[in-house]
């Protein structure tokens, strides 16, 4: 975390700009009483690169359907999923396929005439509009009811250091991507940052008014006057931090273990670190929307986790006769809705903080991709898969569209909130209006 | 009653009242002409003790301040004689009103009875805001080596091109081919559509500039970057390369011109990092700009004079804001404990504990996952804590850090603590106390001459017992005075000394003087700067010629805005102005100017600038608070005719005495300093006589006359010695001795006002005394 700036660094302990003493800014933390009425959510989870169809999509149309290979791992979900096959990126313009392949996906929209040269196609600069997420998040802010803390969290494992189109895929308008938060560190000291550090500064309160007044006693009588001050402000700093640690309300979870290094092999653990941290933000409120990156648009992940050393990225280039690729391609595809199936495992086992069911009852994790298949770069069949309810959608069914657009998909989802959206993106991608799900 | 009985009545007690009046004023007169002279001591008893106390500390309601003062007792008996007791002024006779105040002065009016009443002490006191930065960059840089530059010159750009030689191969593929390196002064381009080279290609180059920043003062600044194309900007960015840590990030372009900027918040006097990533791919057209906005100042492209081609390592700055230090008693010290500084120093201590937190592991010298990983952890707590207390730890300190890894939590999260403890210790943050060993004396050097901790080779001089002799310590601090950070030091006592950062709120009517806007304001003070700097930093490095120079160095806006001519386009450059009028800084436009009010100067706040800091003489505030109000006077007043009037009363002449005809010196400036011979169409008197400290009278003719008097007089030479001590010790002369501030001016005048020597004289004194006698932590 670099922490060049004074702004930043109050930011990232979940203080304002203007200088908020430590206690005051604590005890903000959510002391008030959860609004009532459900807490609907929803989480876009990115992987690169693809997937390998026919490994990948149901046969069957409607209720009745077997889960191939890659999906087999949602077996305990089956009955609350939605698999669309047909819904496709239809956005062109500047850019080559991945980069649109990532900004588009959930921007709807044409990416901006640039300098960043792709594989192909013209040079492109940022997308040209908002993601689906950060409209959902506004929205949800807009309202009391539905407002936390936070709104929205960008989580990444894995993602690249650059920002450019390859690595950003969500925007809060034209030319403003938003950043993912890669580290769970990072992650959890934006969350907790405050507490933990409160916790910190209280443990060595008692050492240092000890050794204050040692100092007093042994110097010169008319310097005790110092020492004393002294003193008497570290009294009413610690007498603040106990105030606002018992006024604060959330469920502080233990921080991410010590050590893990941010690299390619920890990327099992970090995945399930960013988890954990997630469903605890959820608990505690602090958002309600939230977007969930795999690496990046040609993510180059080497999964040695499941024998597999080759770059991700590589592997999907291979041609379909190259079984062992395709092979080791389904093997990651899987590995990635493993990982997803462990997030709908933990938001089921996780109680409503109001009562009412689990969090999963509540909450939509909407799985996509850049690509419908990583050799032939297509934007057709852009894999989406929708796990959960709050939404409103009928669930438990395979469905096929013929070559719709995906902005009709975004819509739907925005709409199971009760956005008024009348188009979203590029409109006249939107014709028809939102994908009927219900 | 009848009519012939009330009027013998009203007689009668006419008569009486009478009787009374002629019986009053003959005491007066009796008192005043034919009484016996009294003792002195009995005169202030009977006549002055009811309203002044006692021992003169004051009586709520009558004579609320302390009698103390400057005056020689000779002026002091003038005062009484007129102007005391003040329910009747002039009833004593000249004898015993020069008897009261020859007591008066003995008992605890003078500077010598106040030092015998109340022997001044060196007191404690924590660091000062600037301490307490300094501090922990230092602290933290120690711990991994640090590299730093002062050679200015501009930025190493690398420049490359892309071009498409074989049209079959996909443009990411392409080599980049270097094509030319060359240090740019400043980075100001405008390449059209062309190459930034003949003969290289047009569509597809790239240039890399690295170096260093040099930042003059402390504060935030910000950074602005205009492009069409695509650019990295990274200052001070912790050294993992990430491009997460770019400043400013417009790498992503879509052809059209924009502007980003962000700002960050550094210490002055040192250099800082700077690399900025530059290319074009297709844009119609290239080009860049990089600009700053200093503190207080406005935006302008970055002076290569601020810019290096040299490398410099990353700077811990914290930029947690801390309360300002208590300046209450002319100088800055760490004298007073809130809440708010205890809490500002806790989240200083967090953000300390965050940016060592991504390098703990690096820094302990283990792994995350080493065995012993939890002993190197205490290991590298204990080396910070032996750093930031500036000597190796008692025991006790060791056993309190122990204390915090064996409290049940992971040893990661116990070095966070140990971190926070550390620096919000008093072992830290009150350097006079412990041991009043060699290390003190290492740590008290480094206070004086660097505002800092010490550094290897003195903590080195402090463990091999190489800190006990005068020559052994002298021979650290004229080490310790080619160190950048002295340069920063004494920049920040000139700055105090010349009250710049009150300057820093000029504004000045624009139709009364047209032109004079934040820029001129923003080079005036550079041109101060370096005036003073120039001349400190020489070889001489002559006080005198800080207040006798004649000479006033000016850039093209200045030379424009006072109309003088220089060479264009060369920067900063000396020109002899106004040779009989101009006295270095005191005639200085940037020091005129802030000493002035929007529409005109001021001769009351220069006065009681030049009594104050420049000829080190006392003042007490107004005994009421006075407004200026222009439209009061009568119209065809000068400014002088004003201040006269407005001063004019007794109470307000003990003061103005003095400060007025120091003030009228300098009416031939106005309020922007440049030369005028009329005031309201009148022409400007600035002939007036004033009394020095000892009495005597002389007759100032203009500011250079004030000038030279500051510079040869005793008490002026005194004076700035005196501010010297206080500014690098932060504790009063007499403290140490009562003779310690004759001696030390003493040898500034037999060393012919070496500035650089005083300062080095000053860090011996104080350096060789102990502070606090405190016993140091126990070694049980």
């Amino acid at each position: 975390m670099s922490l060049q700036h004074r702004r930043d660094f109050l930011r990232s302990l979940g203080l304002s700009a203007a200088a908020l003493p430590l206690l005051g800014g604590l005890a903000s933390l959510g002391a008030a009483e959860p609004p009532p009425g459900r807490r609907q959510r929803v989480i876009f989870v990115f992987s690169p690169n693809g997937v390998v169809p026919p490994a990948f999509w149901p046969d069957e149309e409607g209720a009745n359907f077997k889960l191939k290979p890659i999906m087999k791992p949602f077996e305990p979900f089956k009955d609350r999923m939605l698999t669309l096959k047909g819904v496709n990126n239809r956005v062109r313009g500047d850019g080559d396929s991945h980069m649109r392949g990532m900004s588009c996906l959930l921007t709807g929209i044409e990416l901006f005439p640039g300098n960043i040269m792709g594989g192909g196609g013209a040079p492109a600069g940022w997308a040209s509009g908002p993601s689906i997420d950060q409209v959902i998040r506004n929205y949800l802010q807009s309202k009391p009811e539905t407002k936390t803390r936070m709104g929205s969290l960008e989580i990444g494992v894995a993602v690249g250091n650059r920002a450019d189109p390859w690595t950003r895929w969500s925007y809060a308008g034209p030319n403003q991507p938003v950043a993912p938060i890669s580290s769970p560190y990072e992650l959890f000291d934006k969350l907790y940052g405050s507490m933990k550090e409160g916790e910190n500064l209280g443990s060595v309160l008692d050492g240092l008014k000890d050794d204050i007044s040692k100092v007093a006693n042994a110097v010169d009588k008319s310097d005790r006057g110092l020492l004393d001050q002294h003193a008497t402000a570290l009294r009413e700093l610690e007498r603040g931090l106990k105030e606002s640690q018992s006024q604060a309300a959330l469920k502080v979870p233990h921080p991410p273990e010590a050590g893990v290094p941010l690299d390619n092999d920890s990327i099992p653990t970090i995945t399930r670190l960013q988890t954990e941290l997630l469903i605890s933000a959820f608990q505690n409120d602090m958002a309600r929307v939230s977007t969930f990156q795999f690496t990046n648009s040609v993510g180059g992940a080497r999964m040695k986790w499941i024998g597999i050393d080759e770059s991700h990225h590589s592997l999907s280039h291979d041609p379909d006769l190259n079984t062992g690729s395709v092979e080791k391609l389904i093997k990651i595809n899987t590995w990635f809705a493993e990982q997803i199936a462990f997030l709908a495992k933990r938001l089921q086992e996780t109680p409503e903080p109001n009562g009412k069911g689990n969090m999963l009852d509540n909450t939509t994790i909407v799985w996509t991709n850049e690509l419908g298949k990583g050799n032939s770069h297509t934007h057709e069949d852009i894999p989406w898969v929708l796990i959960g309810g709050g939404l409103g959608f009928k669930s438990g069914r395979a469905l096929k569209f013929k070559k719709e657009a995906h902005n009709r998909l975004l819509m739907s989802i925005a709409k199971g909130f009760g956005h008024p959206m009348k188009t979203f993106g590029n409109p006249s991608l939107c014709e028809g209006g939102e994908l009927k799900l219900s | 009653m009848s009519l012939s009985r009330s009027i013998k009545i009203a007689a009668a007690l006419v008569g009486v009242a009478l009787l009374a009046f002629a019986g009053r004023q003959g005491q007066r007169y009796y008192k005043k002409n034919l009484a016996a002279p009294r003792d002195g001591e009995v005169v202030y008893r009977e006549d002055c003790m009811r309203c002044h106390g006692p021992v003169g500390q004051g009586v709520a309601g009558k004579a609320d301040e302390p009698l103390v003062g400057e005056k020689s007792v000779a002026s002091l008996a003038k005062y009484i004689v007129r102007e005391m007791p003040e329910n009747d002024p002039g009833t004593l006779s000249l004898a015993d009103a020069t008897a009261s105040a020859e007591y008066i002065h003995k008992a605890f009016y003078s500077a010598e009875a106040r030092a015998r009443n109340h022997p001044p002490r060196i007191e404690l006191a924590h660091l000062t805001v600037r301490q307490y930065r300094e501090s922990i960059a230092d602290l933290l840089g120690s711990l991994r080596g640090t590299t730093s530059t002062t050679e200015s010159g501009g930025l190493a750009g690398v420049y490359r091109e892309r071009p498409e030689r074989d049209p079959k191969m996909p443009d990411r593929n392409r080599p980049e081919t270097t094509f030319k390196q060359q240090v740019d002064p400043v980075i100001d381009f405008d390449f059209g559509d062309k190459a930034p080279e003949k003969g290289t290609y047009a569509a597809q180059f790239s240039i890399n500039w690295s170096g260093s920043v040099l930042i003059p003062d402390t504060g935030e600044y910000e950074f602005r970057v205009t492009s069409p194309n695509g650019v990295r900007l990274y200052v001070n960015p912790p050294e993992n390369g990430s491009e997460k840590n770019a400043l400013i990030d417009l790498w992503v372009s879509s052809g059209m011109s924009r502007s980003a900027q962000a700002p960050i918040f550094l210490l002055g006097g040192r250099s800082y990092p700077l690399k900025l990533e530059f290319f074009k791919f297709k844009d119609k057209t290239a080009g860049l700009k990089l600009e700053w906005r200093p503190p207080g100042g406005d935006w302008t492209v970055i002076p290569r004079t601020n810019l290096s081609p040299k490398f410099s390592s990353y700077v811990n700055v914290i930029s947690v804001p801390l309360p300002p230090d208590d300046g209450s008693i002319g100088y800055e010290r760490g004298a007073s404990v809130s809440r708010e500084w205890t809490e500002a120093v806790a989240k200083g201590a967090l953000q300390v504990s965050a940016m060592i937190g991504p390098n703990l592991y690096g820094l302990a010298g283990t792994k995350a996952d080493a065995a012993d990983r939890a002993d190197k952890l205490k290991a590298f707590s204990l080396r910070f804590a032996q750093l930031a207390y500036r000597r190796p730890l008692a025991a006790e300190q060791k056993a309190d850090i122990e204390k915090i890894y064996a409290g049940g939590v992971p040893a990661e999260v116990a070095a966070k603590r140990s971190f926070i403890f550390t620096l919000s210790n008093p072992y830290f943050l009150y350097p006079g106390i412990g041991a009043q060993d060699d290390y003190a004396v290492a740590s008290r050097l480094a206070l004086s001459l660097w505002d800092s901790v010490p550094d290897a080779q003195l903590l080195q001089a402090a463990a091999s017992g190489q800190l006990k002799a005068e020559a052994q310590v002298r021979k650290q601090a004229l080490r310790m005075m080619k160190d950048p950070r002295a340069k920063a030091k004494l920049r920040d006592f000139l700055h105090h000394w010349l009250h710049v950062e009150e300057g820093s709120e000029i504004a000045k009517d624009q139709k009364e003087y047209p032109g004079f806007d934040q820029g001129v304001v923003m080079d005036l003070r550079t041109s101060l700067d370096l005036f003073a700097e120039d001349i400190v930093w020489s070889e001489q490095s002559d006080y005198r010629q800080l207040l006798l120079g004649d000479t006033i160095l000016m850039n093209d806006r200045l030379a424009k805005f006072y109309g003088q001519k220089i060479v264009p386009g060369a920067g900063f450059q000396p020109v002899k102005m106004d040779a009989d009028q101009r006295a270095g800084v005191l005639t200085h436009p940037y020091v005129l100017a802030t000493f002035s009010y929007t529409k005109s100067s001021s001769p009351i706040h220069r006065g009681v600038f030049v009594t104050r800091n420049i000829l080190g003489r006392m003042l007490k505030p107004p005994p009421m608070a006075i407004a200026f109000m222009d439209d009061k006077f009568d119209p065809s007043f000068t400014m002088r005719e004003k201040v006269t009037e407005l001063t004019s009363k007794p109470a307000c002449q003990s003061c103005h005495v003095t400060i007025n005809p120091l003030g009228f010196s300098f009416e031939r400036f106005d309020a922007v300093g440049r030369v005028r011979a009329t005031d309201n169409k009148k022409p400007v008197d600035a002939v007036a006589d004033y009394t020095t400290a000892d009495g005597t009278v002389i007759k100032l003719t203009g500011a250079r006359d004030v000038a030279t008097h500051a510079a040869e007089s005793l008490s002026g030479q005194t004076g700035f010695v005196r501010n010297l001590f206080q500014a690098l010790v932060k504790q009063p002369p007499t403290a140490y001795s009562p003779e310690l501030l004759g001696q030390l001016t003493e040898k500034f005048r037999a060393d012919k006002f070496h500035v650089r020597n005083l300062a080095v004289e000053v860090a011996v004194v104080a350096a060789l005394r102990p502070t606090v006698a405190a016993p140091a932590p126990s070694n049980r």
